[in-house]
């Protein structure tokens, strides 16, 4: 898959999915957009990796729940690279995947869904509208929207996190029609549970044997087995798709 | 493979010179004769022609003639006609234009030359078809009876296929003797036509003939236009007026131009619903045989104030682009046709920089470009094969004096507006020099017996032999029965 001369931007890219995300694309060529929220230090350290893996980038700090923020980090991602031909929408509000200590749903009040919905879903809605403009005057772009498995089977009910995440996915179908005479596919990609990440590394591993106990590829999956589903669903190789989940669980979820 | 165009009958293959023109490129290489004749084998064929379309064709009533061409265009409508089947694999690689294009537009195209199609065709003309065939009671009093030429004379030009049969049908309808000249961007489908049509009906296989010259060999036009009754001419203004020229003051001289067409859409056209439609039957009309034909637009005029905007649109239409590309790919481009289009969209960049209001959809490795303007811009020609803009107006009406420079070239509007709007933009058009108003995505489909470039495809080759009431009251005194 080559992307080279095509401009990727990836949220939440300092750590974890995003991060590997990142990487993926330089290695094919691509100049990558790094966004992070805090750790400066790490999100140089993926500029560097993707760099050294043959691509372009550079790292661009922003809120991405901010509505202000979400376009003059695009008009910033504009300024340095001309345009923007792919768009990951991996950031979330951080969350705890902690399957002894999960808040059940009498624990949860309404602020717990806000907080969620605001990571996954607000952040995707103001760059997805922010990017539009520069997509559509190439009639050409593609958007890969992370969800989770757990939409499909609450293997875990973890409410507010997946209630957002299967809202991110009716978010895309709509936008997919949207777009789709626009030329502008949107897609999601819905990793199981994926370690090691900030999130999942206090998952137990009696956690783990369950899952993988169950995944017909018998193992949990590692930030590296997302990408190369969410590249091809940036990619022409997918340019007949569009509104389309794919789970990438190793097989637990099948649909 | 080689194959032999014209249709010379009376001559034999090898008492004719023979040139080769070369199609398909490397992949698929394709080698057609053309036939090059001698001022005296010109002269012979025009006289066999003549002849035989006094004698013939003009003995045959109008019904017979229609029987005849529906008989040939029922022939190239059978996909398993051997005429057709090489009419199918061959025009992809002599026009370039994509294989499924050439068969539904064949078959599009040639439908409107059945029977049903060619009554309609000759009622559009003449009230009472029958003055082809007898004198006919006129309203006014005495007899008409319309006359073809004897030889009528064609000279085709351009690539789309299948654009000869037009004129040819036209010519035969009024019992003309029929020679046409193919041009070499597509120098075969009229000869195939009447191969046909003289295998359907062998009596008349004498009253038609398909000839070819070098673009320029003007010794060889004027011996066919010294033996013409009356010439139909296509082609740009220089050529016609070369051709005019040539042609003997007492010979009519039928040209037809080179036009422009564009389409207008009414912000009715576009809600959230009907806009994708619009785009699409939009794209289609210029994709159909990359923008080649009169009947191609080069410019929408879209209204403001529909629910999608006029940029909107534009970008619906660069996807429907887009789109009929994998569908219909664009032919490959002569080196000509690419910098054609390289150097307007460079000079539609160029301006997209000096204001906030224009700007240019896709990049230069597209087969197809947008170009979106709102503000005042008048029609302009595009830079064919797939290029096209979208003009902003604040109503349809602000087009009448955007398309005024163009008066003389104008042709065909497709147009997406509501009726009242239709009847009272037409009725704008019309004095403005358009004339073929038809639904968009129909642009590139004339219907039979349409007027090309509102003229009489029929009255115009006949001339009217009229029996006055006076010779008819005469008569009666001169009779064996008068009193």
């Amino acid at each position: 898959m080559n992307f080279t001369d095509k401009v990727v931007l990836v949220t939440g890219a300092s750590r974890g999915i995003g991060a590997a995300i990142a990487r993926a694309f330089a290695a094919e060529g691509a100049s990558v957009a790094v966004n992070y929220l805090q750790n400066a230090e790490a999100a140089e350290a993926v500029v560097a990796a993707c760099t050294e893996a043959g691509g372009d980038a550079s790292s661009f700090r922003a809120d991405v729940t901010d509505s202000d923020a979400v376009p003059a980090l695009v008009d910033d991602v504009l300024e340095t690279f001309g345009k923007i031909d792919v768009l990951v929408n991996n950031a979330f509000r951080p969350y705890k995947f902690d399957p002894e200590n999960r808040r059940m749903f009498w624990e949860l009040d309404w602020s717990h869904y806000q907080a969620q919905i605001d990571g996954a879903l607000r952040s995707a809605h103001g760059l997805c509208k922010a990017v539009l403009p520069d997509m559509r005057r190439r009639a050409e772009g593609a958007i890969v929207n992370i969800a989770t498995d757990l939409v499909a089977r609450p293997t875990i009910p973890y409410h507010d996190y997946t209630t957002a995440k299967a809202a991110l996915i009716g978010f895309s179908r709509n936008l997919a029609v949207e777009t789709g005479p626009l030329g502008i596919r949107v897609n999601c990609v819905a990793p199981g549970l994926v370690y090691p990440t900030e999130g999942s590394k206090d998952t137990r591993e009696s956690v783990k044997d369950m899952i993988t106990a169950q995944t017909p590829l018998g193992r949990i999956a590692t930030p590296e087995d997302i990408t190369g589903p969410v590249l091809f669903l940036a990619s022409p190789w997918s340019g007949f798709m569009t509104g389309q989940t794919l789970y990438v669980d190793g097989g637990l979820v099948m649909s | 493979m080689i194959e032999k165009a014209g249709y010379l009958p009376g001559l034999a293959d090898d008492a004719v010179d023979w040139q080769t023109l070369r199609f398909g490129g490397n992949d698929n290489p394709l080698e057609i004769a053309v036939p090059v004749l001698t001022d005296a084998q010109m002269k012979a064929l025009a006289g066999r022609v003549r002849a035989a379309s006094r004698e013939r064709l003009k003995s045959l009533t109008l019904a017979q003639i229609i029987g005849i061409i529906d008989a040939a265009v029922a022939r190239l409508l059978d996909r398993s006609d051997p005429v057709r089947r090489k009419a199918e694999e061959i025009l992809p690689i002599v026009t370039g234009y994509d294989a499924e294009m050439i068969r539904l537009g064949l078959t599009g195209y040639l439908k409107t030359f059945r029977k049903s199609e060619l009554q309609k065709f000759a009622a559009e003309d003449f009230a009472n078809p029958l003055i082809l065939d007898d004198f006919q009671p006129m309203p006014k009093g005495g007899f008409a009876r319309a006359f073809g030429p004897d030889v009528l004379a064609h000279i085709w030009a351009g690539n789309v296929p299948g654009l000869p049969v037009w004129s040819l049908v036209s010519g035969l309808l009024v019992k003309a003797g029929n020679i046409g000249k193919v041009p070499s961007a597509e120098p075969l489908f009229a000869g195939w036509f009447a191969q046909v049509l003289s295998e359907v009906a062998p009596g008349i296989a004498d009253c038609f003939a398909v000839v070819w010259w070098k673009g320029g060999d003007t010794d060889r036009e004027e011996a066919l236009l010294r033996e013409s009754d009356a010439v139909l001419a296509y082609g740009g203004n220089e050529s016609l007026a070369a051709i005019r020229d040539r042609v003997p003051v007492t010979t009519r001289f039928l040209p037809y131009g080179h036009k422009v067409s564009f389409g207008a859409i009414s912000r009715t056209a576009l809600d959230t619903r009907k806009a994708k439609d619009t785009a699409h039957q939009a794209a289609y009309d210029v994709i159909r045989y990359d923008q080649q034909g009169c009947y191609s637009p080069h410019v929408f005029f879209v209204e403001r104030g529909g629910r999608v905007s006029p940029g909107d649109f534009a970008q619906y239409l660069a996807h429907e682009l887009d789109t009929f590309e994998k569908k219909y790919p664009r032919r490959a481009l002569s080196i000509s046709e690419a910098r054609d289009i390289a150097a307007w969209r460079h000079g539609e960049e160029v301006r997209s920089f000096a204001g906030e209001n224009r700007g240019l959809i896709g990049n230069p490795d597209n087969a197809w470009s947008v170009a979106f303007v709102d503000g005042d811009e008048d029609l302009s020609p595009s830079g064919l094969n797939r290029t096209i803009k979208v003009v902003t107006v604040d109503a349809l009406s602000d087009i009448v004096p955007r398309i005024a420079p163009y008066k003389r070239l104008l042709q065909t509007v497709g147009i997406a507006a509501p009726p009242a709007e239709l009847y009272s933009l037409s009725a704008a058009l019309g004095r403005a020099g358009v004339t073929r108003i038809c639904a968009l995505g129909h642009m590139t489909a004339p219907e039979a017996g349409w007027h090309h470039d509102g003229r009489f495809n029929l009255l115009d080759l006949v001339t009217i032999t009229e029996i006055e009431r006076s010779a008819e009251t005469a008569a009666d005194t001169y009779a064996p029965y008068a009193d």
